[in-house]
């Protein structure tokens, strides 16, 4: 069995990061590098079984069985992984290990690098814990140790204000959504007296209490903080330009996805499964109103992806354009999820899911490709500010060649990767409802404008401050061109993707036959 | 920088701080027998070396606390506790299996050698915690003056 090695292999490194730095400046490096890409290859196979067999992997703590002895109801840490799951630890460990190798050459300026290697190989850990587990509280602590890394490395460069600045606002926040959370977690288990996910879907089923639906607004108060949506964003757009742009690709590709979206999905159909209480509905029995969950989730999405795409439009830091623009693209996400709990069992909400899943490991791949630009940029002129940068393309044709990549794919243009994903999301909301597609529309609009104004920056004519610039080294080059490729290849096969992999996730996590909750159900047996 | 802390001070911290940190050695070992376990034990004698640095001053500090030496025994503290996780892979992770067929940890239930790879755990998070709390708070004692 693979899973447990998904989580020993990161703690290993990270435990071993200060035994290991002793032996030298260079090793440590190596020994990040080894680490993360041990961790790619686990979570590759994890979701290659996954995929293959196409079912559930419930993995156990401390024993064979979830179940105690003598009761009848599991009492152990639980791991579940469907293929959501797998697939999301496949792209954390993927776009991680590339950020790991970019810092050999964008980090090597700055000390305490150390640290620095245990955090980032944290925050991997926390990611891939909050995607595999199938316990709520085992969520918190992965949440916990995911934010705390993430705050400690957005402040890494503790000399410059900004650092600072942005850290303690991303802190007190963040520790505020948290703890959101952790009184939603123990609003759950004062009334149902279980922390085990699946068991909680049964218990919530059969009483669904006002707590539960209080419990439920917590969550969603809290992930939708730590998502970045459009209220309560105003973290990110301090937080990702002020980290290192290795620790920003993880934070706009990967963190807000891991404990922001991903998190709701998880919650809302693994716990509040919308199936489950429409059936119960049907019977007149109590339920949670699953639909007044699906509108608020689609009021906010699109909130965030209307503003967030129009505030990227005004910004002449590079790197908080981007970071706007991962708001508005966590609007599209938010969008699907939302209307694949309004539209549950139709052929548009399963759409509409697939097309979300999609999203987040495309925009993983982009929003991680683009702020590697932006640190190759920051690296070898010095500046972000995009009105004193024009004309990069003769002196870094490479670092531009990615760029025009990066932004096409996000905008959607059909030979790439973002085309396909978003195409899904604009198609189901438009079953669903146009009004929704329209305003999606808009939104891509704005993030149109916006990137065109970068591009100007790269094909302009030569400013005084590039004079002096050329091509950073191979180890910042290569993971930028692997990502290229990774995009380019992913959007020529677009709807393969979409059909072997993208829609079977979707199905599963929809769990229309209640698949997660009976992954469980069969170690009790009879039922 | 010189101790501000006087002679009497300095004499009860002498005669205290051997008692704090055998007192958090017992909270350590006994984790899983009384209340109290790795984390509050390690906190405790944390508590004896804050009290050796605000009693005997940061320069005395300086000369007996060895940062490499903290950071790598931190390290330790994760990998013995990980270590001990993983004994019982053969089964699932977390698998007690010191407990259930291991030699010497395997005894009467209420005696100290009694509960697998619990005692081994807390050690490793006393340590980790003890050694984790005295950098931090050496490492903000330590930091730049108010002024420059």
């Amino acid at each position: 069995m693979m899973l447990p090695f998904l989580i020993i292999i990161p703690l290993f490194g990270a435990f071993s990061m200060p035994i290991v730095s002793l032996l030298g400046k260079k090793v440590k490096e190596y020994w990040a590098v080894i680490i993360s890409g041990a961790t790619l290859a686990v979570s590759a196979k994890i979701f290659y079984t996954v995929w293959k067999t196409n079912e559930i992997i419930l993995y156990t703590l401390g024993s064979d069985s979830p179940i105690g002895q003598g009761v009848k109801f599991p009492i152990r840490i639980v791991w579940e992984v469907d293929l959501f799951g797998a697939l999301l630890a496949l792209t954390i460990a993927f776009v991680g290990f590339l950020a790991v190798v970019y810092s050999l050459g964008y980090m090597k300026h700055d000390t305490g690098l150390e640290k620095y290697y245990t955090l980032i190989l944290i925050l991997e850990l926390g990611m891939l814990g909050i995607v595999i587990t199938g316990d709520i509280f085992n969520f918190y602590v992965f949440l916990e140790i995911m934010s705390i890394a993430s705050y400690a490395l957005v402040a890494f460069r503790n000399d410059t204000w900004e650092g600072i600045e942005a850290g303690v606002k991303y802190m007190f926040v963040g520790s505020l959504a948290s703890s959101f959370i952790l009184l939603g977690i123990a609003l759950l288990y004062g009334q149902y007296g279980t922390l085990t996910m699946s068991y909680l879907a049964i218990k919530i089923a059969e009483n669904p209490t006002v707590v539960a639906k209080v419990a439920l607004a917590f969550f969603i108060g809290g992930l939708l903080f730590k998502s970045g949506a459009v209220p309560v964003h105003m973290w990110l757009a301090d937080a990702h330009p002020a980290a290192p742009s290795s620790i920003s690709a993880m934070l706009s590709g990967l963190v807000i996805k891991a404990g922001g979206v991903y998190a709701v999905a998880r919650i809302i159909f693994s716990i509040f499964n919308p199936g489950l209480h429409a059936y119960l509905r049907a019977f007149n029995a109590p339920a949670v109103d699953m639909n007044v969950v699906g509108w608020v989730i689609v009021f906010f999405a699109c909130l965030t992806l209307l503003v967030g795409n129009a505030m990227a439009v005004v910004q002449t830091d590079m790197k908080r354009l981007f970071a706007f623009s991962s708001v508005g693209q966590i609007g599209y996400i938010l969008l699907g999820i939302g209307i694949g709990i309004l539209a549950y069992g139709t052929k548009a909400g399963e759409l509409a899911l697939a097309g979300a899943i999609y999203h987040i490991v495309n925009h993983a791949l982009i929003k991680a490709l683009l702020f590697l630009v932006a640190g190759a940029v920051i690296h070898q002129v010095g500046t972000k500010n995009l009105n004193e940068l024009s004309g990069l393309a003769k002196r870094m044709p490479l670092t531009t060649f990615s760029f025009i990549i990066g932004a096409a794919a996000i905008i959607g243009l059909p030979p790439l990767n973002g085309f396909a994903s978003k195409w899904i999301i604009y198609e189901s909301s438009a079953m669903y409802n146009p009004i929704l597609a329209a305003i999606a529309v808009v939104g891509t609009v704005f993030s149109l404008a916006a990137y065109t104004r970068v591009l100007f920056t790269f094909l302009g004519r030569e400013s005084d401050r590039i004079k002096e610039a050329k091509e950073p080294e191979k180890s910042m080059i290569i993971p930028m061109l692997i990502l290229v490729v990774v995009i380019i290849v992913m959007g020529l096969l677009p709807w393969q993707i979409n059909d072997k992999v993208m829609l079977p996730t979707a199905r599963m996590l929809e769990q229309l036959n209640g698949e997660y909750i009976m992954a469980l159900l069969k170690f009790i047996g009879g039922a | 920088m010189k101790s501000d802390m006087g002679l009497i001070v300095k004499t009860m911290a002498r005669a205290t701080i051997p008692l704090i940190g055998i007192f958090g050695a017992y909270v350590v070992s006994h984790g899983h027998l009384t209340p109290g376990g790795g984390f509050q034990g390690g906190a405790t004698i944390a508590g004896a070396g804050i009290l050796f640095i605000i009693a005997f001053g940061l320069d005395e500090a300086k000369k007996r606390i060895n940062k490499n030496l903290y950071s790598a025994l931190e390290g330790l503290g994760g990998l013995v506790f990980l270590g001990a996780a993983m004994l019982g892979l053969g089964v699932a992770f977390f698998y007690n299996t010191l407990w259930h067929n291991g030699p010497i940890l395997n005894g009467e239930p209420g005696t100290l050698l009694s509960a697998g790879y619990l005692p081994i755990m807390n050690l490793a998070v006393g340590l980790k915690v003890y050694t984790g709390l005295m950098s931090a708070v050496f490492a903000i004692a330590l930091f730049r003056r108010w002024r420059k």
